[in-house]
């Protein structure tokens, strides 16, 4: 157990990006959800 | 079963089961028995969803789906907040402090009796999950296969307990790899079988579904009682997230044994891109189902033993000619889907939605019915809607596979639960309290045997969890109850530097009999408890540290 928190993500470069693409999914997901809810009412 | 069924089943689970035990035969160190080893992000991140993905989740999520619709998935809306804050701030704390379990942290911010509190309500709420995960499996296969509870509790039982002991922590995420594997391939084939089988499009089954309110997945309202709506994942589903990844045992084992600290922070936004996806591949399969259904005549009510017994009663006659009702109400139901299927119209809709109406009003009598019949009989059947369908529809060798995927589920997350248990009461307990000198061999050897208590517990609890409703409802609500005031904890340690371990000690107490006194005598949605339990921990003991500084300067003050 190495503790390393400066160690980059192996993709986006930077944690934060990471971070941001994980909230950004799931942004994604509540829209998709939303409008299907909104398609099917 | 057929012949094929019993090969695949009995197959993939002995080779699950043999694979851990022989593979891990030989852990000794506590380092890899308590903590996993070093792993790597896609171990860690299998590991962490197989550990809540228990055997329920494939049981009662369909069933709630075909119920209820896919509303449930917001309850996973808090998740992915929860990993990234996990990943950001908890996870460089337990690397940098190279801790074995979450509440060693919590004696080294506070003192040793926060630390043990936080263990023992940890165990109180984990111990009990622990006999639900055996239980859940074990009452749906013994009622729809015949087979006999009390044997599954203990088959199931025993093969988990066998490689989480021989292995521990190892051994469990290792074994949770494949396992999850199999589980993911089982909810494919389920999906696309389900989908190849339908009358209709898969288009057309959504449409027929939707218009019974099946599609509706997000909830706006804001009204606190509405179990699932956007507001309360996000908020409720954080919280219960935050506390159950961030600090229950069973999921902080399975990533502070990464390889790195890259690779445990990896392994849970692995769980946070993916989870919501799964979850909602998962209810679709019950939308599914239910649309299926519009075409296929269901039973009245889905747990067949039940009406087996009723049909024993003086009541026969009557469920009779209720499910004489049952059938034309049916045929009309189906006449109106098949119209709605060719033309989607206003008046097609109304006339579909006036036939589920008729054919949910005779669910309701029939339930009725079985109350006055067989007043002890479980009265919800939404756990037993998915596995009738798999043993009524699928072919050969695929019921097999999902009985496994079941068992499987059933096992990963027995384990991790167990393995966690087994751990915290050796690292927080025994050996803080009782022997702080042992050493490495006495500790593992500590682990295994409570390792072996902990099963032998969640056996004896699986035998009086029949009692509880749905079962992944009772897991979460169970959950909702102790989280938010071990997350209250946790924040105070990691955000209120300047509360004291008496007042958190305090706040803590005073907070858990709170949410159980709401729990016992209000309403209020289940996942509301993670928010007021963390709330008032972190309030209380802002108030009691108030209160104590002033009374100390009042003391220091008087003369």
């Amino acid at each position: 157990m190495t503790p390393s928190p400066d160690d980059p993500p192996p993709l986006l470069r930077t944690w934060n990006r990471l971070y941001a693409l994980v909230l950004g999914v799931l942004l994604l997901e509540i829209v998709v959800f939303w409008l299907v809810t909104g398609a099917y009412a | 079963m057929t012949a094929l069924d019993w090969l695949v089943l009995v197959g993939s689970v002995a080779f699950i089961a043999i694979y851990g035990t022989v593979r891990n035969a030989r852990v000794s160190t506590a380092q890899d028995y308590l903590k996993g080893g070093d792993l790597r992000w896609p171990t860690i991140g299998l590991s962490i969803m197989a550990t809540q993905a228990s055997a329920v989740t494939f049981l009662s999520v369909p069933g709630q789906a075909y119920e209820d619709g896919m509303r449930f998935v917001q309850f996973y809306f808090g998740l992915p907040l929860a990993m990234v804050i996990i990943s950001a701030v908890f996870v460089p704390m337990y690397y940098r402090m190279r801790v074995f379990t979450a509440y060693e942290y919590l004696e080294q911010r506070f003192d040793v009796r926060v630390r043990v509190l936080a263990a023992l309500l940890f165990m109180m709420g984990r111990g009990l999950a622990a006999g639900i995960s055996l239980y859940a499996p074990a009452i749906i296969l013994s009622a729809l296969l015949g087979w006999s509870l009390n044997a599954m509790n203990v088959l199931i039982g025993a093969v988990v307990i066998l490689y989480t002991v021989t292995g521990g922590a190892k051994a469990v995420s290792q074994t949770q790899k494949q396992q999850m594997v199999v589980i993911l391939a089982g909810i494919l084939v389920a999906a696309v079988v389900i989908a190849a089988n339908l009358p209709v499009s898969v288009a057309d089954a959504t449409t027929l579904a939707g218009a019974l309110g099946r599609m509706e997945i997000i909830d706006l309202s804001l009204d606190p009682n509405s179990r699932y709506t956007l507001w309360s994942g996000l908020t409720g589903g954080l919280f219960l997230s935050l506390s159950y990844f961030g600090t229950d045992q069973s999921q902080v084992q399975r990533y502070i044994g990464g390889r790195s600290l890259t690779e445990s922070r990896l392994g849970l936004l692995f769980n946070g891109l993916f989870k919501i996806p799964m979850q909602a591949l998962i209810l679709f399969i019950g939308v599914l189902m239910f649309a299926f259904y519009l075409f296929e005549k269901p039973p009245v009510f889905f747990n067949e033993p039940t009406l087996e017994a009723v049909r024993q009663t003086e009541h026969a006659d009557e469920l009779a000619a209720l499910e004489a009702r049952w059938d034309e109400a049916f045929e009309a139901r189906r006449a109106q889907a098949e119209a709605l299927a060719r033309a989607d119209t206003p008046e097609a809709r109304a006339g579909l939605q006036a036939a589920q109406a008729e054919m949910d009003g005779l669910r309701d009598e029939a339930k009725a019915l079985i109350r006055q019949a067989v007043p002890t009989a479980e009265l919800q059947d939404g756990d037993y809607i998915f596995l009738s369908f798999v043993l009524a529809w699928m072919p050969p060798g695929l019921v097999g596979l999902l009985v496994a995927v079941i068992l499987m589920a059933a096992m990963s997350s027995t384990s991790s639960e167990l393995s966690a248990l087994g751990s915290t009461s050796v690292v927080d307990l025994y050996k803080r309290l009782v022997r702080p000198d042992a050493d490495e061999a006495h500790t593992v050897r500590m682990s295994k045997l409570f390792t072996v208590s902990w099963g032998l517990v969640a056996v004896a609890f699986a035998t009086f969890a029949a009692l509880l409703d749905n079962l992944i409802e009772a897991v979460n609500i169970l959950g909702s109850i102790f989280y938010g005031v071990i997350l209250g904890i946790f924040l105070l340690a990691l955000f209120f530097r300047r509360v004291r371990a008496t007042p958190a000690l305090l706040a803590a107490i005073v907070g858990q009999v709170a949410v159980v006194g709401l729990f016992l005598a209000s309403d209020i949605g289940f996942l509301w408890f993670n928010l007021i339990g963390c709330a008032l921990v972190v309030g209380l003991a802002l108030c009691f540290q108030a209160v104590g500084g002033a009374l100390r300067q009042l003391k220091g003050d008087t003369p």
